[in-house]
């Protein structure tokens, strides 16, 4: 906390001495409504850290229609009702786009008040809802929707590995899990037919043990040829343990809300783990350039991105950026037009498309990360090729 | 087809984790009629201190635990409740939520909310065959464990002077004091026990969910708190017996309940629980002088 509010104070001193006086625009600011303390900060902090990046970097090569881009912070308490009142405080203090937490139920506050107020949102929520649909036409997010998540799952088991069983284990407490797990039953049994799907079955988040579904798959006729984990931590890789620890290690597969390594001391030598993220932070991404962002990102905050979402808050402000570059202006109806104009725009964070109806993304490639005897590393990017939404 | 015998080792070792866990809670309640929610975070903290000494030896490790519980729960009693003491049992309640939000709270500040990973008994994370059964080594000890530490619990109560004491307050404090029982004495075992019994319940528990956060000890807690009303406030026996009831009643609803349905284990368990309590107001084994006198 301390060094993440260091960095903090660090990156924008620097924008502070980057700002001459003697340039002739006004500075433009943008919001960042964001956790900064309580419980969903670790899940903001790497976000926020990879937006900082972008902005310094955008700086540095002369600004934003020659403006220099000025953060101004919220913090919402991890509080979803709060934000409401910081996207009316940034947008009282000129903010032209704002940051919200990479979640809808903790970014929706904000970005309703943002889409009244003709500001742009901007998120890492998987929740297409987080779009025109739920929100408006300024609302936009970076990630792959959790039902492509899903999608991909069922296709790379498919036709990657030659796995033809499956069981689904889903962690029934937040809408992510529920789109993942939805998304990747109706995908795979599109691929693999009904009977493919060996078994289903749900626990919450803070349920004290999973002992009855663990005894539920053990006592399966035919061991399934892998499960899919709908779930986060901390509930998400202590049912792990409990699986392996009642014996059961069969490749286990799960999406972004298990991204990152911070919780894999939860299951000593965790081997067999699959999980799809928006890039390897280990070096070893097939994209050049992600791996040079994450060496960026090192070298700006001296330690490793514990998650791939730092390359999110990175390539929503360079997807911002340049739009406001194509629109020549600040106004959100233009900007909102150009970036509605991407298709497979080159950001960090892959070929990114937008269209007036849809601002999440589909069929994006993501990466795709094993562990393997505690060691991650990627497999490899794949794409999903059918992506239902509802 | 489910194995009986798998579903009757989880739920013992389930229900063991939750009768440890209402025992302890139950033991407060029992002297001083304070439903104590800070309970979650004498858990906490004790699994916090199995993180911090977790480079250290297994039995180090589990007694710096056992420590800090009992020493956070006596510190609790002599700084927040003792003052209280003889007040509204609402007004007790509200403290003991008010202690519970500020350690968790003061967790958050110092440790930050991210789950921290641990390993307290890595010896136990394997599974032992008995028959055609794969059972998990920790169910067995932790089945071992709820057992032996109910019978010593029983014991000290029954045979040891202390329990005597703590019996009689339970059953009438300001007689008992009229007799001759120190009441800081006795009241200060309960919380210390109960600190005991919490650390207990942290190393288990960790070794089973291999994290620890703020609010680890608030998902046991809860429900334990169930078990303790369904079994009896104020009831050390009726206690033990809601936590292994609950334990059951939540694995088997699992287990068997259609698919369809089991998102729903949650209604299921409290329509049961109120249930009980329609039919036995005050639990299933009230608690003598809690009963209304004619």
């Amino acid at each position: 906390m301390k060094r993440l509010g260091k960095a903090i104070t660090m990156s924008l001193a620097a924008l502070g001495c980057a700002i001459a006086p003697s340039h002739a625009a006004d500075p433009v600011k943008v919001g960042f409504v964001m956790s900064y303390s309580g419980w969903f900060q670790p899940i903001d902090a790497s976000s926020i850290n990879g937006a900082l990046l972008a902005i310094k970097e955008i700086n540095a090569k002369g600004g934003l229609l020659g403006s220099q881009i000025e953060v101004v912070k919220f913090d919402n308490k991890s509080e979803p009702p709060l934000g409401a009142d910081g996207a009316v405080e940034v947008i009282g203090k000129g903010a032209k786009a704002i940051l919200f937490p990479s979640d809808f139920d903790f970014g929706a506050p904000g970005a309703f008040i943002a889409q009244q107020s003709n500001v742009v949102s901007l998120s890492g929520a998987s929740d297409p809802k987080f779009g025109v649909t739920g929100i408006g036409p300024y609302a936009y997010s970076i990630s792959n929707a959790a039902q492509s998540q899903g999608a991909l799952l069922a296709e790379w088991a498919y036709k990657e590995k030659g796995w033809r069983s499956s069981y689904v284990l889903l962690d029934n407490t937040i809408s992510f899990t529920k789109s993942l797990c939805g998304s990747f039953s109706k995908r795979w049994k599109e691929l693999a037919g009904d009977a493919a799907l060996a078994g289903e079955d749900t626990f919450l988040n803070g349920d004290p043990s999973v002992s009855a579904q663990v005894t539920r798959i053990t006592s399966l006729s035919a061991k399934p040829d892998f499960v899919v984990l709908c779930s986060y931590a901390p509930g998400g890789p202590s049912a792990i343990r409990q699986l392996r620890a009642a014996g059961i290690d069969q490749p286990i597969l799960t999406g972004e809300s298990m991204d990152g390594d911070y919780w894999a001391g939860t299951v000593p030598n965790l081997s067999n783990f699959f999980v799809a993220n928006y890039g390897s932070t280990y070096g070893d991404d097939p994209d050049a350039s992600v791996n040079d962002f994450f060496k960026r990102y090192e070298a700006e905050y001296g330690q490793k991105s514990d998650t791939s979402y730092s390359i999110r808050g990175y390539s929503l402000f360079q997807a911002w950026a340049k739009a406001v570059d194509k629109a020549g202006s600040f106004d959100a109806d233009k900007v909102s037009a150009a970036l509605d104009s991407f298709t497979k725009e080159p950001l960090a964070i892959g070929p990114t498309t937008y269209t007036p109806q849809l601002h999440i993304q589909t069929t994006r490639p993501m990466t795709i990360l094993q562990s393997q005897g505690g060691k991650f590393s990627a497999v490899g990017k794949f794409a999903p090729e059918t992506v239902h939404l509802d | 087809m489910i194995d009986p015998a798998q579903i009757l080792i989880d739920a013992v070792s389930v229900g063991g984790l939750y009768a440890l866990t209402a025992l302890g809670i139950g033991l407060i309640f029992s002297v001083m009629r304070l439903a104590n929610f800070a309970h979650a975070e004498l858990v906490t903290v004790a699994a916090y201190m199995l993180f911090a000494f977790s480079g250290s030896p297994v039995a180090v490790a589990i007694l710096v635990a056992i420590a800090a519980a009992v020493l956070l729960a006596l510190a609790t009693e002599r700084i927040a409740f003792r003052p209280l003491r003889g007040a509204d049992s609402a007004t007790l309640l509200i403290s003991s939520f008010a202690v519970s939000m500020f350690l968790q709270k003061l967790l958050v500040f110092l440790v930050g909310s991210r789950p921290k990973a641990l390993d307290p008994l890595p010896a136990l994370s394997r599974t032992v065959s008995i028959g055609s059964l794969q059972v998990s080594a920790l169910k067995l000890v932790t089945i071992v464990v709820c057992l032996t530490l109910l019978a010593a619990l029983t014991a000290f109560l029954k045979w040891t002077r202390f329990g005597l004491q703590m019996r009689a307050s339970a059953e009438n404090f300001t007689m008992s004091r009229l007799l001759g029982v120190r009441a800081n004495a006795v009241i200060a075992i309960a919380f210390g026990l109960s600190g005991l019994l919490a650390a207990v319940v942290a190393v288990l528990f960790a070794a089973q969910s291999g994290f620890v956060q703020p609010r680890f000890g608030v998902q046991i807690v809860i429900i334990a708190f169930v078990a303790t009303v369904i079994g009896g406030l104020g009831n050390l026996f009726g206690a033990a017996v809601g936590g292994f009831f609950v334990g059951v009643v939540t694995i088997l609803l699992q287990a068997f309940l259609p698919a369809e349905l089991r998102p729903f284990r949650e209604a299921f368990l409290f329509v049961i629980v109120i249930a009980i309590l329609l039919f036995r107001p005050q639990g299933l084994f009230p608690a003598r002088n809690l009963k209304e006198r004619v």
